[in-house]
């Protein structure tokens, strides 16, 4: 059987944020004033966070997720690496996601095969190798060219994957990146690598790629509907072009959930952070208000065909995921979870079916979220969400994926 | 040539080595080229720009658009100014243009001054209009990219801040009116802004460092054209393409921003017409 595997991400927001945050700055990315940094509220602010991912750990989640992201209030981790590395010496089971580190944000992606390789062996080869473009923040963040990121990108990737596989010393003749010796000591511990996973946003030329290659695509978007069906669908129909099999574990969505006790209870409790999120955190990245970084023609990373197809789709200025209002509009966008065991319970297993997802990434601490009320939704989930998820979509994938029931899935 | 997307009318495609070269091309006489910056991307409309016109009544006005614009076939290989005036040199031997005059505006500006300090011996004379493409410490050009993502989604104040006299101007509204006017105009905007972004986006941004030293090289006459309220590119770059050229002079627009060829399309179409025929 094959249940969904359940992963716990951690972005690690900035919390300590003054109130009038909203009505001061127009952005929390990029150029969000780093005076804002409060040296005493932040200590043991890290510890806080691993302390939060160990205890997924605890508690039975199938892995750990970070990510990279630069100057911003949205994400304290320019270096995921480092935080996976704690995790290697503070956790035993779960796989340590990376997702990923943004490849064309490094000079030489030798220094990622080697940490990668690195992080495999501490964690006894539980690592899972993102591998991200970056987007529009990033392209500000360190300069980099948005088309040229795309070329780099994959050239990137492919190096890597060579470095864990191919026996050393060889040379890589470029063009974007030239090495006289690769020859990456250590290699990993898990063969012929650890899974790669690459995060795109529908764009053809994305998933063209990752199913070439055999990876498995994590969807990057917070809004959930029928486009979530249809990228599974899309990346399945690609997938059989190379000669693949789709399972749902080639795909992965990210969620956001709180639980408690009651629908109510879970709306009083989460309110303050799932809203600090939403206007704070997205403010630059995915809120109209402000200055949207993450795409436009200022960073003008896709394909003029695919910029056409979003044009021809978009309406500029229609509110986005940091916009909503109230609670009626966050339910219909289906991103952030809120409710009674039953509710989650019910949304996901609904959300798993339609879109044929068997990697559910959830981020459990929102914004400003206590420490107590992060844990008591993490607790509640595994305790009284999960196992009924995992019993309920091994059915599902069952009768869905047949020809998976006597394969290994990672 | 009929339009080969909708509003594209008043160019025409040629082949250069196997590649198609979107241009216009009007009016008889001594060959000039134009090299187009961000905004004043041409062809788009039925009759050429007002510039073009007023310009090609004493020459024969040829104005290709850059890789990847309009309907310029795309370099995937481009990444460095470098790349830019070889593809130019290729475009200037398929036109037959031993020898000719250049004027740019913005970004067209800076590709004109780097054709013209390596190939001295090709360009007859020079104008530059707005020019991006010199390191001037202490004063930056203007950040392009993070105008061009829009404010609150929808309105391009801070871009046409930077292109033009101010935020609301009637030229730049109208070139580049508030999100989203109607998808060609994007479309366009969007392959221009691809282009920039591969040559300019990355340090040095918008300018080579090394071209100020070289200035030297190019010892025919130059014309610089500065916007008096120019806030892309600060005045003093103006000054130091002047100062740079051993024979230039510096002409200052009053009431005009980066984009003096839509801003004051037949003032500064007069001055150089008189500049190339001195």
């Amino acid at each position: 059987m094959h249940p969904v595997k359940l992963f716990c991400w951690h972005f690690m927001a900035y919390p300590y944020l003054p109130e009038d945050f909203d009505e001061k700055y127009d952005s929390g990315w990029v150029t969000v004033p780093n005076a804002l940094w409060d040296r005493e509220q932040a200590k043991g602010l890290y510890q806080e966070y691993i302390d939060q991912l160990v205890y997924a750990d605890e508690l039975g989640f199938d892995g750990m997720v970070l990510n990279e992201h630069h100057q911003n209030i949205y994400g304290l981790m320019p270096s995921p690496n480092m935080i996976a590395a704690a995790l290697t010496q503070r956790t035993k089971n779960g796989k340590i996601v990376v997702l990923g580190n943004i490849l064309p944000l490094h000079l030489n992606p030798l220094r990622i095969a080697e940490e990668y390789a690195m992080l495999d062996c501490m964690s006894g080869g539980r690592l899972i190798a993102g591998f991200a473009v970056g987007g529009g923040p990033e392209a500000f963040n360190y300069d980099v060219s948005s088309p040229r990121a795309r070329r780099q990108f994959w050239e990137a990737i492919d190096l890597i994957a060579r470095t864990w596989t191919e026996d050393g010393p060889f040379e890589h003749e470029g063009p974007e990146y030239p090495l006289r010796y690769v020859n990456a000591w250590p290699r990993p511990e898990q063969t012929p690598h650890p899974p790669i996973w690459v995060p795109g946003a529908r764009s053809r030329e994305t998933m063209e790629n990752a199913a070439e290659r055999g990876y498995a695509y994590f969807l990057s978007s917070r809004s959930h509907g029928d486009q979530t069906r249809q990228a599974a669908q899309a990346y399945a129909k690609t997938m059989a072009k190379y000669d693949r099999t789709y399972t749902p574990f080639d795909f992965g969505i990210l969620l956001s959930v709180y639980v408690s006790e009651t629908d109510e209870q879970a709306k009083i409790e989460s309110q303050e952070g799932v809203w600090y999120f939403l206007r704070n955190c997205l403010k630059g990245h995915l809120r109209t208000k402000g200055r949207t970084l993450t795409w436009g023609p200022g960073i003008p990373s896709a394909s003029p065909e695919s910029w056409r197809g979003f044009l021809e789709q978009w309406q500029f200025g229609a509110k986005q995921l940091g916009d909503t209002e109230d609670w009626e509009e966050l339910d219909e966008r289906a991103s952030i979870i809120v409710g009674s065991p039953e509710t989650v319970r019910n949304k996901l297993l609904a959300l798993v079916e339609k879109a044929q997802a068997g990697n559910l990434l959830i981020q459990f601490h929102f914004g400003n979220m206590s420490d107590e009320l992060t844990r008591k939704s993490m607790r509640l989930f595994t305790e009284q969400v999960a196992p009924a998820l995992r019993s309920e979509s091994a059915e599902i994938f069952a009768r869905d994926f047949p020809e998976m029931a006597d394969k290994e899935t990672v | 040539m009929a339009g080969l997307i909708s509003g594209l009318t008043s160019g025409k495609l040629i082949d250069v080595a196997g590649k198609n070269i979107w241009l216009t091309e009007i009016g008889t006489g001594d060959p000039v080229l134009y090299l187009h910056g961000i905004p004043d991307i041409h062809g788009i409309e039925a009759e050429p720009m007002a510039f073009h016109q007023a310009l090609a009544r004493s020459c024969r006005l040829i104005a290709p658009a850059h890789p990847g614009c309009a309907e310029t076939t795309d370099d995937e290989t481009l990444e460095t100014m470098d790349d830019v005036v070889f593809h130019y040199l290729r475009v200037l031997d398929a036109l037959e243009l031993d020898r000719c005059a250049i004027v740019g505006g913005g970004i067209g500006g800076w590709i004109a001054a780097e054709i013209a300090v390596r190939y001295p011996e090709r360009v007859e004379k020079l104008a530059l209009i707005g020019a991006t493409g010199l390191m001037v410490p202490g004063h930056p050009i203007g950040d392009l990219f993070w105008y061009a993502q829009a404010d609150d989604g929808v309105r391009y104040d801070g871009l046409r801040d930077l292109l033009f006299a101010g935020p609301r101007t009637e030229t730049g509204l109208g070139m580049i009116p508030d999100a989203k006017d109607d998808i060609e105009r994007e479309m366009l905007k969007y392959k221009v802004f691809r282009f920039v972004s591969l040559i300019g986006f990355k340090p040095p941004y918008l300018y080579n460092p090394r071209l100020r030293s070289r200035l030297d090289r190019y010892t025919n006459p130059a014309l610089i054209l500065s916007g008096e309220s120019d806030s892309l590119v600060p005045r003093v770059h103006a000054e130091a393409y002047r100062d740079g050229f051993p024979d230039a002079r510096l002409e200052l627009i009053a009431a005009c921003g980066n984009t003096l060829v839509a801003e004051a399309p037949e003032q500064i179409a007069e001055l150089i017409t008189a500049f190339l025929a001195g």
